[in-house]
């Protein structure tokens, strides 16, 4: 009986390191400048990344947000169809362009 | 438009059209942003840290930690490429895959590793190479950390290259791919693989499963990463599941696109007129920074104040750390604590003085190596788009009161 015992509990303590169960990273809201474009650009790029990964890049040009859109979608597959790469540029550039 | 709104844009757009006019000349390194908030959301494993997404974790340790030798786990940096990381991961079920040209494809678990290796402990840092990106202008490409993406930490693991001796390497075998769980939203978009050239390997490199006496933290690689001593953090691959050993170098985005430098005599470029031909960024240089005080920190006159901080660099180890609190004029030399810890290790110093005078004062510190690398000032780095390498004295100003 104590073995059994002693067996039941080596089993129901799996060996997880010191995690248990599912990791939860946290979600942060990033609060995103109101404009024309906003919710295009949210829709767009928070599929695979948080708003934070593109702001923490600091305020840049035009040609920078541009050339990082085009990688997205050219490198990433992301769903940005044509007529919305005017939008979610003007978007960034005007919200977090480097002036 | 509500009227504050009008204005806010009124003057974004002026200030844009101010800015305009300037030039894409590369204008002078500063020093890296150093009053980032500390985030009040703690990650899995973490205290509070500065954060700069959730989604790939990206987190740098505060400058506070800097003053001793190791920087706690729960302090240290994260940076991931991948968004899709595993929420879960089974130490029993976990393998590392060993493949490609060897004799014998290896998967091996946590255990095989503990028990069938030479176990080895080795300290060493671990140093983004965009860490202190912020300093340059204009701000290049990548996430403008402080001066917090890197830490160091007593790594135990087993030497890669015991593992793939115990593979056995095919006579043709010249490089060695690297890839871990995490991935990229769509599956048939490029992962975050790094390559490594054979003759590059030696008996530091190591496959490490514990991080200061612990498991490895989740966000740190658990439960298994690559330690490359010496080189920044970019191939040192975290959660790593594959070893692939090569006889061709693969077109990988990001050995072929990320973390390179200009390949000319100053690594230096203009944003106008950027050089085509590049090179990894590999070995880290001289660097040291001042973990107290901080910026703002407020001391009396007269009193003694005890400058704490630490010095690295690739492997040559520490030669001396210098402080000056006259602007350069006059550097005192700093202690440095007993080396025990080995060469890539973070080194400990210490500096004190006594304010003599009510005001504003600036505390410079300057490292170098065994190597003869001596630290440079800011405004003596040269720019390149990338933002790596960043290594100036490190300034700290504090306020001096009656």
């Amino acid at each position: 009986m104590r073995y059994l015992l002693v067996f039941l509990l080596w089993f129901s303590f799996p060996l997880f390191g010191q995690i248990e169960g599912k990791i939860q990273v946290p979600y942060i809201e990033f609060p995103m400048k109101e404009g024309k474009g906003e919710y295009s650009t949210k829709g767009k790029c928070n599929m695979c990344h948080s708003f934070g990964y593109i702001i923490n890049q600091g305020k840049q040009s035009k040609v920078f947000w541009r050339k990082k859109i085009m990688k997205m979608i050219e490198t990433f597959s992301a769903p940005i169809t044509d007529e919305d790469i005017e939008e979610v540029v003007n978007y960034l550039y005007e919200n977090y362009g480097e002036g | 438009m509500e009227r504050r709104d009008f204005f806010k844009k009124a003057m974004v757009t002026a200030g844009s059209v101010a800015l305009g006019s300037s030039t894409l000349e590369a204008s002078e390194t500063t020093h890296p942003v150093d009053d980032r908030a500390i985030s009040p959301i703690a990650f899995p494993e973490k205290r509070p840290m500065i954060m700069y997404s959730d989604r790939p974790p990206l987190l740098e340790s505060p400058r506070e930690v800097f003053t001793s030798a190791l920087t706690p786990n729960d302090l240290f940096f994260v940076r991931w490429h991948m968004p899709m990381i595993p929420k879960y991961i089974s130490t029993n079920g976990f393998r590392v895959k060993v493949d490609g040209h060897v004799d014998k494809t290896l998967s091996l678990s946590i255990e095989d590793l503990k028990t069938k290796f030479k176990q080895v402990e080795l300290t060493s840092v671990l140093q983004c190479g965009g860490n202190s990106r912020s300093a340059f202008h204009p701000t290049t490409s990548g996430i403008q950390w402080g001066a917090g993406a890197m830490g160091c930490a007593k790594w135990k693991g087993v030497r890669l290259k015991d593992i793939l001796e115990h593979a056995g390497l095919k006579s043709d075998a010249t490089w060695l791919g690297f890839n871990g769980k995490d991935k990229a939203v769509y599956s048939e978009t490029a992962n975050f693989i790094r390559e490594m050239k054979l003759e590059d390997l030696n008996d530091n490199a190591l496959l490490a499963y514990e991080m200061n006496g612990e498991d490895l933290p989740y966000l740190n690689g658990f439960p298994l990463r690559l330690i490359i001593p010496g080189t920044y953090s970019d191939s040192w691959i975290k959660m790593i599941s594959n070893i692939t050993v090569s006889k061709e170098k693969n077109k990988l985005l990001f050995m072929e696109k990320a973390y390179r430098i200009p390949d000319n005599e100053c690594e230096c470029e203009t944003p106008d007129k950027l050089v085509e031909k590049t090179k990894p960024i590999e070995k880290i240089n001289v660097n040291s920074i001042i973990g107290y005080p901080q910026k703002g920190s407020k001391v009396r006159v007269n009193s003694h104040i005890v400058v704490r901080g630490v010095a690295f660099d690739a492997g040559s180890g520490i030669k001396s750390v210098q402080m000056s609190v006259d602007n350069g004029e006059t550097w005192k030399e700093a202690i440095l604590d007993k080396e025990d810890a080995g060469d890539f290790a973070f080194r400990a110093f210490r500096c004190t003085f006594n304010p003599s005078k009510v005001g504003k004062l600036t505390i410079m510190c300057k490292a170098s190596s065994n190597a003869g690398e001596v630290q440079p000032l800011a405004k003596e780095i040269k720019w390149n788009h990338g933002g790596y390498r960043y290594n100036g004295v490190d300034e700290v100003t504090i306020e001096v009161i009656g």
